[in-house]
């Protein structure tokens, strides 16, 4: 657990929609999803998870439908609003800019 | 669209909160089945792998409370959650609630009865085309400010072409009485120039507006319908367009019907009934044909235009500033030299100086009404707290649970803004039934006082700060609660720590004050109507009694109507006890204002001086037992053709003719009878005028003109009789019947009645304040017995050990009625010392309206009477407050007030 990052504030939002921008998926799904992608270096807190998902719902920029799970159960689905794609580009260009940013005083100091 | 998906979420979360949260946990209980199912597929046993699933998930509460604050709707729905809170709370308590709501109801009801008049007169707007390019022209009196204008100079503003597309002129709407085959009827009459309608840019509804031909002297009356009467008084009968009416008598065509959102030029809520070219004035109403005339100094009309494209209000001011000064300039005698002004139609509601007085007047009706909601308010806020205290209990239990104040209190306020609400839709049905009421009194006036959404809105905000004004005391006071103390043990023990001066006491102290300065307002009203009939008038009240009547309705050629009269008066005189009778014009002592030039002054003659006429008949100032000082009185010498002549007050003759005997002076009206002077050959004493209400002018410059030497035409008969008033007014409807059967009866009444309606205003005022004022007791009464029922209540235990150790009931009373008496004693005295204040206020600064009144023969004053009835009256009604409580506390049984709990 230890060797897990904790996800800087703000940075869930963008992994959130980053997951569903290819399909979309239920909570427990992206959950897995991101920490499946990060080599299992980020994992998210369900207690976290959730408030987000409604945050970013409420905004608009995802939209939630019932649909079929894979093991044939009734689950909420997410997927990216028109705007929400729109959000998603400012959120990884800044997200581009702050980490190279971020790169770049490591590497020089 | 951001703001519409924000109100589409906060809807749902309103009505689809159930579904949500439904929603909410499926879905948190998917995720926690979904991982005990990837954990199962590891291996996990199980049993175990659900309670991991658990506990990795953390709290699902929490997440739940996360989420739905992350929806950003918890706000709305706190709101709901405390609302169906309350709503459930104030039905259990139906009783408090129907109360609550009752008192509320009086009080925003009456306030806002009195804003729906107010809204009429004051802010209702006027149905125009394009008011921002409509303006009002006024020349000024002579300091500035603005009055009307001069039928010429309406024509030089009119010339004004390259300013204005249009102009139209209006005179002073008036009453006018008139009969549709059908008994007479009274109306108001607005005279205006032929282009008025097309000005304002409106159109007909039906038939067609009078020309500029229909416009002339001499030419055949006609007269448009307005909407309202064609409604109301015609049925909305299409056909009445073409028919012949006759209005003051005079047959006159109806050519159409005037446009459905117009009421009249001046917008304070009345309508006009009939619109009239303006030169019918002369045939209708015997104005002189004189005022249409090249005169600058007459400013008897109203005038509107209508801005040509692109020009502003400043420059047509500008332009009316150059035309002000020319005709200065050109007319150095008859102007005014006082300039002109323009305003913008839409700041202009009846006149620019009337709306000022209006809007004072409005603001000091709204603070008098207030004071009755103030008096609700506070009586809600005691009901409150005596509740709040009860519920002191119910109070500590949440708070130990873990509620916050501030939760609390926002609960608490929410049920008392609630019940406010409740309060105000009960206060506009009340408001709405009184204007229902008003509308079926006929009055000769229809005004328009009908609720709209301005009064609507109105009693929703009063009701809305209201809410929190009485509840805010009572939600803080009640949840500062010692959570220790009161879960001890019964909740008894501030009872001993009750004290002298509680907010309790002071609010039912503040309602008893109020009351009673309203009271007071009523004892103020009625000593002015005492003044009035106190006041010696300078002529015969007793035994005197008139008949007015219009020969126009039964005699088409004028000049047979002064035989009619001439009939009528030796019939009057013939009755047996009339002691001597005459004729006049109106009521009598009825007085009509006019301007004169004095003759005989070194530099010409003196211009626009204010003087009132009345036009006396033959035996006038024997009938009426005025004495003459000096010279004559009128008499059959003065026919027409001889000497033109008057009578003059005493206060005319000194303020004009520097000297009580101004037999042989001479003075003209201006500007209308050209060159015709009068000679004074009489003085008579100084006398009232009918109106003792009046309290700007009652004592006019008086002149009596004989009304044999004009073309105007009687229509009253005045006698005095020594047998009696109300035989005397019969008599003379049989004998005017014997005339001729069908001359309408406008007015049979005596003097004294005449004199007494005149008093109305007083009158009604003094209804006004004995209303408010019984409301506002009424309610004190209701926060008292609140007050001390709680008191008793509380201190039984006390009263029960007092009782144990051989206090006697009587004791036990009067310990009560000591309570009361201290509130209703503090109360009733520090009313009365408020109203003493306002009284000395009042006599230091008399009131001034408009600069051109001041009280002068009415000095309100402290009156002992009134206020020793209003302290008793309201001890009165503390003894009913108190009556009930007290028994109760007389008849507890110790035994069972000592085990209480």
């Amino acid at each position: 657990m230890s060797d897990q990052t904790d996800l800087l504030q703000g940075t869930l939002d963008l992994l959130i929609m980053r997951t569903i921008a290819l399909e979309p998926l239920h909570g427990w799904a992206i959950a897995q999803r991101i920490q499946q992608v990060s080599d299992e270096q980020l994992r998210v807190q369900q207690g976290s998870l959730y408030p987000a998902l409604h945050r970013l719902e409420h905004q608009g920029w995802i939209a939630a439908e019932w649909g079929a799970s894979d093991n044939n159960r009734r689950a909420r689905f997410y997927s990216l609003t028109r705007a929400g794609r729109k959000q998603l580009t400012t959120e990884v260009t800044k997200w581009e800019r702050l980490s190279a940013g971020v790169n770049l005083v490591l590497q020089r100091t | 669209m951001r703001i519409w998906h924000i109100v589409t979420a906060w809807l749902r979360s309103v009505f689809l909160r159930g579904r949500r949260e439904a929603d909410l946990g499926e879905e948190l209980r998917f995720h926690i089945d979904r991982e005990t199912d990837r954990l199962v597929a590891a291996g996990v046993e199980p049993h175990q792998a659900r309670l991991q699933a658990r506990r990795t998930f953390g709290s699902v509460e929490a997440v739940k409370e996360e989420s739905r604050d992350a929806r950003g709707t918890t706000f709305v729905e706190h709101l709901v959650r405390d609302t169906r809170h309350a709503a459930r709370r104030l039905r259990r308590d139906w009783r408090f609630t129907a109360a609550a709501v009752l008192i509320l109801g009086l009080g925003i009801g009456v306030n806002a009865a009195i804003f729906s008049v107010i809204n009429a007169v004051l802010f209702r707007p006027q149905a125009v085309v394009n008011p921002d390019t409509l303006v009002d022209i006024y020349q000024n009196a002579p300091g500035g400010a603005p009055t009307g204008s001069s039928y010429a100079a309406y024509l030089d503003m009119a010339a004004y072409t390259d300013i204005f597309v249009g102009s139209a002129v209006t005179f002073i709407p008036h009453p006018v009485t008139y009969s549709d085959g059908g008994p007479l009827r009274q109306a108001i009459a607005e005279n205006t120039s032929a282009s008025y309608l097309s000005v304002l840019g409106l159109r007909p509804s039906l038939g067609r507006w009078f020309t500029e031909t229909e416009d002339t002297l001499n030419a055949p009356p006609v007269a448009v319908l307005g909407y309202r009467a064609w409604t109301t008084r015609f049925a909305s009968d299409p056909a009445v367009v073409g028919r012949i009416i006759r209005i003051d008598g005079i047959p006159v065509t109806v050519v159409g019907v005037g446009p459905a959102n117009h009421a009249a030029s001046m917008n304070f809520g009345a309508h006009t009934d009939f619109w009239m070219p303006l030169r019918t004035l002369v045939t209708l109403s015997s104005a002189p044909p004189g005022m249409f005339e090249r005169s600058v100094s007459e400013p008897a009309f109203m005038v509107k235009a209508r801005l040509r494209p692109g020009v502003t209000v400043a420059r047509a001011q500008a332009a009316m500033t150059s035309l002000g000064s020319r005709l200065a300039r050109e007319f150095p005698k008859e102007d005014l030299k006082a300039g002109i002004s323009v305003f913008a139609s839409r700041d202009v509601r009846i006149h620019p100086q009337m709306d000022a007085i209006l809007a004072g007047f409005a603001t000091a009706l709204l603070a008098i009404v207030g004071l009755v909601l103030a008096i609700a308010c506070s009586n809600l806020a005691t009901l409150l707290l005596v509740r709040g205290a009860a519920r002191v209990k119910e109070v500590s239990v949440r708070l130990a649970v873990g509620a916050t104040r501030a939760q609390l209190v926002r609960h608490l306020l929410t049920e008392s803004v609630l019940l406010a609400l409740a309060g105000g839709v009960a206060g506009c049905v009340l408001a709405w039934w009184t204007m229902r009421w008003l509308s079926t009194v006929d009055l000769p006036v229809v005004v328009d006082f009908s609720i709209d959404f301005r009064v609507l809105g109105f009693a929703l905000a009063l009701s809305f700060v209201t809410g929190i004004l009485f509840g805010l005391a009572p939600a803080l006071r009640s949840t500062r609660v010692d959570l220790w103390q009161t879960l001890r043990d019964d909740g008894d023990v501030r009872a001993s720590g009750e004290r002298r001066f509680s907010l309790k006491n002071a609010l039912v102290v503040f309602q008893v004050a109020v009351s009673v300065f309203l009271l007071a307002g009523t004892g103020l009203a009625l000593q002015m109507a005492a003044a009035g009939r106190a006041q010696p008038v300078g002529y015969a009240v007793d035994g005197v009694a008139m008949l007015q009547t219009d020969a126009r309705y039964v005699v088409n050629t004028p000049a047979d109507q002064p035989r009619l009269f001439e009939q009528l008066l030796t019939r009057v005189r013939a009755i047996p006890g009339v002691q001597a009778a005459t004729l006049t014009r109106d009521l009598p002592m009825s007085v009509v204002g006019l301007r004169i030039a004095v003759d005989g002054s070194a530099d010409g003659p003196t211009q626009n001086a204010d003087a009132a006429s009345i036009w006396a008949g033959p035996g006038f100032f024997e009938t009426l037992q005025i004495p003459i000082l000096f010279g004559r009185a009128l008499d059959a010498r003065d026919r027409e053709g001889a000497l033109r002549v008057a009578v003059v007050n005493e206060r005319m003759a000194r303020r004009y003719f520097g000297a009580a005997n101004a037999v042989g002076r001479r003075f003209r009206i201006e500007p209308r009878d050209g060159d015709q002077w009068m000679t004074i050959v009489g003085v008579a004493r100084d006398t009232w005028t009918n109106d003792l209400g009046d309290i700007v002018d009652p004592v006019p410059y008086l002149f009596f003109r004989p009304i044999e030497q004009s073309k105007v035409t009687p229509t009253t008969v005045v006698a005095r009789s020594t047998l009696g008033e109300a035989p005397l007014v019969r008599a003379m409807q049989v004998e005017m019947r014997r005339v001729n059967e069908r001359l309408p009866v406008l007015t049979a009444k005596t003097m004294r009645q005449l004199l007494e309606d005149s008093l109305q205003v007083a009158q009604g005022m003094a209804a006004f304040f004995t209303g408010l004022g019984l409301l506002g007791l009424t309610l004190a009464g209701i926060g008292l017995y609140a007050v001390i029922a709680f008191a008793v209540t509380r201190r039984s235990r006390e009263i029960g050990i007092r009782m144990a150790l051989g206090a006697g009931s009587q004791q036990v009373v009067w310990s009560v009625a000591r309570g009361v008496a201290a509130l209703v004693g503090v109360g009733t005295a520090v009313g009365l010392a408020l109203w003493i204040v306002a009284v000395l206020v009042m006599r230091v600064a008399p009131v001034q309206t408009s600069g051109v009144a001041n009280i002068q023969f009415y000095q309100p004053d402290v009156d002992p009477l009134a206020m020793l009835t209003i302290g008793l009256f309201t001890a009165l009604v503390g003894l009913a407050a108190a009556y009930v409580p007290a028994r109760r506390a007389a008849r507890m049984n110790p035994l069972i007030a000592l085990r209480h709990d």
